[in-house]
């Protein structure tokens, strides 16, 4: 080009002002007002600045969810800090709370709806404005709805929680799908499975504010649990300040066990061998506490006396001694002992275990034996032991729900898994591609990660390419990654630091705590909260739905929730963002409270006699009393919703309430459940029959979390991402000089599912014959700091000032890609901890 | 006396029409109706007398495909994902601030502070950030329009105080980031459209900041009538 002169310049001018003339630029302006400089008199000095803005929040990062504050200056949100006034997490909060800034302003962040104009997962897209992409969406689940097969529309989500998850499920309710898969299986849904199945609805709770003594197994509890912050810090304080005993079983030697007075090493998928082992100690040496036998099912005679249970536990457990479960876990039978012992003389105690012992082919097995340690020494819902916990409760605005249908796609291969509660997420696409349960017309996801997140990553890749097995793919999401990649649609999401929530997870001290999560800045660009999204495409669909957006709602609920209205409703929690009695008492041993012959002698309510239950008959799907007599209380379709209490002794007590299964009022032990499905119907240990087939050098692949990251959710952030970004595979000394390893030593680890590459990382901080990989990382497309490469083409263009500073140039691999789909038959849980697979070096 | 002042409205008004075709180029995917424009023989011209070729396929191709073309030429440059361009000054200005760039850097709040200053906000309808280069642009614009008319009031003194401060956010903002900017947009576009325009912008770029300098020089043009 030539330089410009004066004529040209002139030229160029009066050509442009007549293209403006023409009005062909549009009236959209970007500026707003007029200038007024001739007022005068006005300074701005970017020196001194204005007072920052402190608003009070919700973290997201993780599930943990702590209250926080944050800080806006002149529009942008420059620090988030802990809540000093939630109880829950005491003003304290993780590494990811922090980062959560990363997550607004990274600058690969997707902020305009794009629609694929390439092939599918050929990253060619064109932005489109969001009534094209609402009326695209409208265009292809409308005619679902008018065909009367709105179940052809699916709805995959990973994380959604509290006003999130209601306004989804409110509108999906008003839709008539309910092909609702959500993540829970590749977390923890074995757990609740199990819970579910023993003492009713999930999470558990450790009373460390209490307790006198700590065992925890598979749990990296101080640095990466499930409601991390308010647990982590109750447990050190525990520790440090009143030298509680704590040991911890693991296969790696976490944070967790560094801090512990002992870590005993134990060999993957006997954590539960060991909890029995302690069982037959405690049992044979007379150190249970006998009272609560009276509320534990441990026989198939739901009427046995107390006496008779002590003995059929003695009897259950007689075989799992302290010298079998050494030969198998490799933890001292001694050592054992002295832990059983230590645990069972303890005023209370708490048993800690997560998915190290849940996540296995045996995980179900497994956590029931430790409850079965916490129950046989009064430590369940008391004081100091483990407990049910308690959240806020909350009320919201329903929309007209109609008569949902569902593909029966969400819950594994039809008969194979026996108690899918959660679902089984990581078998939906690999049930999507076999076709024969059906298959959806359109597929959403939402906060998830398909291909990342679930075994064999080349697998669920595949299947969604494939456009004639799913037509039609569309995600809400903030960031490129490796699922929406594959999309057809993208809308971009808003950030948890820019949309409206109530908030409700669990409190530490069994008293829960209302908390409000609000916008510290507009969604950047054209992002738009889900919750915003319902009700444009509601508009489109015919569809009435109760709130018109996200904030309606939560102001709605604000008012329908008796304790927040009471404290000054939605005003009170803008300006506060968090609500707790402090004179209400903490929610220990609910189980004992006998129920009122008033509510079990009502109409409709009838006993159960081989379970004991009373229950109202009307709230279960039995079309009369004479049939939900004759089927019975655990046959009889969400028999469960019509729970009253237990008959125990003649006497009815409010029990151990059931959640999602038809199980008792006990603390169930023994499990009629898992009987009638051909299992063991009280806990037990058998090795996990691959391990057992291993060839001189196989190894057991592992899998770990990190306190800096979320699954998939956070390696775009640029803070955590530099704190954590690579994963070499923990291996021990032993077994690398095997292998002729050295540590960093570059390796393949292969199973019949894929193969990766990484380094190996020599450690004694590890059991032998095992190798461990953490997840988080290893991103294909996560934005620069994730991938190291704007996503998703090669090489990092040249605009970014602040990527000069990225410090680090490896970024891990997924393990996903040799981990294969793989689930507990009772639970549906994802077999994290147990692939077999063969290390070489690379 | 008076045709000095008339010199400098015009000059303001020019200016003021150059901003504005380059507010609305950048700020999203061009319409139809732009297009019609800039394919007029009178536009068409002008950017060939300056050396700028927009290509055969700009002129022949159909009005809709071009439209389609140039949104997805739009998306892949200044939208992503991939390595795209974001048009933000705090995503490209090289700065020693200790505050985190990204989106909604410390840039954007200076330059947010500017546009408040001289009584302009952002448009609730725009999506973008204050300091993309549509808004930075339409700033200016605005700017020299307001110039123009003091200049035609005539208001000496304050149309005066304008044209520094259109200099000092040339110097601040503009010319810290644009011309640079402009580099990776030649080297990355496909159509040449969008590479053609970045040469036109940062041409601009560079003439306004002499052309700004004269004006300051020679704004005294005499007392007020």
């Amino acid at each position: 080009m030539q330089s410009l002169n004066r004529r040209s310049f002139m030229k160029l001018a009066t050509a442009s002002g007549a293209v403006l003339a023409t009005g062909a630029i549009g009236s959209k302006a970007a500026l707003a007002g007029s200038v007024k400089l001739a007022a005068g008199g006005r300074d701005f000095s970017p020196a001194t600045g204005k007072e920052r803005k402190r608003i009070a929040s919700a973290c997201w990062q993780c599930v943990t969810r702590d209250s926080i504050v944050g800080y806006v200056e002149d529009g942008r949100l420059v620090k988030i800090e802990g809540h000093p006034d939630s109880v829950r997490t005491k003003g304290v909060v993780c590494a990811r709370a922090h980062g959560g800034i990363n997550q607004v302003y990274f600058p690969d962040r997707i902020l305009y709806p794009l629609k694929r104009v390439g092939k599918r997962g050929e990253h060619k897209w064109k932005r489109i404005g969001w009534d094209e992409a609402l009326d695209e969406i409208a265009a292809h689940i409308k005619p679902l709805l008018d065909a009367g097969t709105p179940e052809k529309f699916m709805f995959h989500y990973g994380r959604m929680k509290s006003s999130s998850s209601k306004v989804t499920k409110d509108f999906l309710s008003a839709f008539g799908t309910k092909t609702i898969a959500g993540h829970t299986s590749i977390c923890e849904g074995g757990k609740w499975t199990t819970q579910e199945l023993t003492w009713g609805g999930h999470y558990d709770n450790w009373d460390f504010e209490n307790t006198d003594y700590i065992l925890v197994f598979g749990s990296n509890v101080t640095n990466t649990h499930t409601n991390h912050i308010p647990s982590s810090q109750r447990l050190i304080d525990a520790h440090v300040d009143r030298k509680v005993p704590m040991y911890v079983f693991d296969v790696r030697l976490t944070n967790t066990a560094a801090f512990a007075d002992a870590w005993l090493p134990i060999n993957v998928g006997t954590d539960g061998l060991v909890a029995l082992a302690m069982c037959n100690v405690i049992m044979n040496e007379g150190l249970y506490k006998k009272d609560f036998f009276k509320f534990m099912k441990v026989t198939a005679d739901r009427n046995a006396s107390v006496d008779e249970k002590i003995a059929a536990v003695k009897a259950r457990v007689a075989k799992f001694t302290p010298e079998v479960a050494s030969k198998e876990s490799g933890v001292p039978a001694d050592k054992i002992r002295d832990l059983a012992r230590g645990f069972a003389k303890a005023k209370s105690g708490v048993v800690v275990s997560y998915r190290g012992v849940a996540a296995g082919l045996n995980g179900c097995d497994g956590e029931r034996s430790m409850m079965l340690l916490a129950g046989i020494t009064d430590n369940i819902n008391s004081p100091g032991g483990r407990c049910q916990g308690v959240g806020a409760k909350w009320k919201g605005p329903k929309s007209k729900h109609v008569k949902t249908k569902a593909l029966k796609i969400t819950k594994g291969f039809k008969g194979t898994i026996a108690y899918p509660s959660h679902g089984v997420c990581q078998e939906v696409l690999p049930v999507i591609k076999d076709g024969s349960q059906g298959r959806p017309d359109v597929y959403m996801w939402y906060c998830y990660n398909p291909v990342y997140c679930n075994g064999d990553s080349n697998g669920n890749r595949a299947t969604m390419m494939d456009e004639s097995i799913m037509p039609y793919l569309v995600t809400s999401n903030i960031v490129y990654d490796e699922s929406s990649a594959l999309a057809d649609l993208i809308i971009p999401d808003a950030t948890y630091l820019e949309r409206w929530d109530w908030e409700d997870m669990v409190s530490p001290t069994q008293i829960g705590e209302h908390y409000l999560r609000q916008p510290f800045v507009e969604p950047l660009g054209e992002s738009r909260d889900l919750g915003d999204v319902w009700p444009d495409l509601a508009k489109r669909l015919g569809i009435e739905l109760a709130y018109s957006s996200k904030m309606d709602y939560v102001q709605q609920s604000c008012e329908m929730t008796k304790p927040v209205k009471a404290a000054g409703g939605f005003a009170y929690m803008k300006e506060h963002g968090v609500l707790y009695d402090k004179n209400a008492k903490p929610d220990f041993y609910g189980y004992k409270k006998k129920v009122s012959p008033d509510k079990y002698k009502a109409d409709g309510v009838i006993l159960d006699e081989a379970t004991g239950v009373y229950w109202k008959w009307k709230k279960s799907k039995a079309k009369s009393a004479e049939e939900a007599i004759k089927t019975g209380y655990m046959k009889t379709k969400n028999a469960v919703k019509g729970y009253v209490g237990q008959e125990i002794d003649g006497e009815v007590y409010k029990g151990f309430k059931p959640d999602k299964l038809n199980k008792s009022g006990f603390l169930e032990i023994y499990s009629d459940l898992l009987e009638v499905k051909k299992f063991n119907p009280f806990p037990t240990y058998e090795k996990i029959p691959e391990h057992a087939a291993m060839a001189a050098d196989d190894l057991i692949l592992t899998t770990f979390k990190v306190a800096a990251h979320t699954h998939s959710r956070t390696s775009h952030c640029k803070w955590l991402s530099e704190i954590y970004h690579d994963n070499p595979g923990w291996m021990n000394t032993k077994t690398a000089t095997e292998r002729g390893l050295k540590d960093g030593d570059k390796i393949k680890v292969k199973s019949g599912t894929g193969e990766v590459t990484t380094t190996v990382r020599v450690t004694e901080g590890i059991i032998p014959g095992i190798i461990a990989i953490s997840f988080h990382v290893g991103r294909e497309f996560s934005g620069r700091y994730g991938s190291g490469k704007a996503d998703p083409f090669p090489g990092v263009v040249a605009d970014d000032p602040d990527f000069k500073n990225k410090a680090w140039d490896r970024h891990g691999v997924n393990p996903n890609y040799v981990i294969p789909n793989s689930s507990d038959p009772i639970t549906g849980q994802q077999r994290w901890m147990d692939t077999v697979v063969k290390v070489v070096k690379a | 006396m008076a045709s000095a002042r008339k010199d400098m409205a015009d000059t303001a008004t020019a200016r003021s029409n150059v901003y504005g075709l380059l507010a609305g180029v950048f700020r999203a995917e061009p319409s139809s109706e732009l297009l019609t424009q800039l394919r007029t023989p009178e536009f068409s011209g002008v950017l060939e007398a300056l050396g700028i070729s927009l290509g055969e396929s700009f002129f022949v191709t159909s009005n809709d495909n071009l439209v389609e073309d140039l949104a997805v030429e739009f998306t892949r440059l200044f939208i992503g994902p991939g390595p795209h361009l974001s048009p933000n000054e705090s995503v490209h200005i090289k700065t020693e601030s200790k505050q985190e760039p990204g989106f909604w850097g410390p840039e954007t709040v200076k330059v947010k502070k500017f546009m408040e200053a001289a009584g302009l906000a952002i448009d609730d309808s725009f999506s973008g950030m204050p300091d993309h280069i549509s808004a930075e642009f339409e700033f200016m614009q605005q700017l020299a329009l307001k110039e123009a008319e003091a200049w035609t009031e005539p208001n000496q003194e304050f149309a005066t105080n304008i044209l520094k401060i259109e200099k000092r956010f040339l110097d601040e903002h503009l010319s810290q980031w644009i011309p640079r900017f402009c580099d990776k947009v030649i080297e990355m576009a496909e159509e040449p459209f969008y590479r053609e325009f970045a040469e036109v912008t940062k041409g601009f770029i560079d003439f306004d900041g002499d052309s700004l300098q004269a004006s300051i020089d020679g704004a005294n043009v005499g007392d007020d009538d």
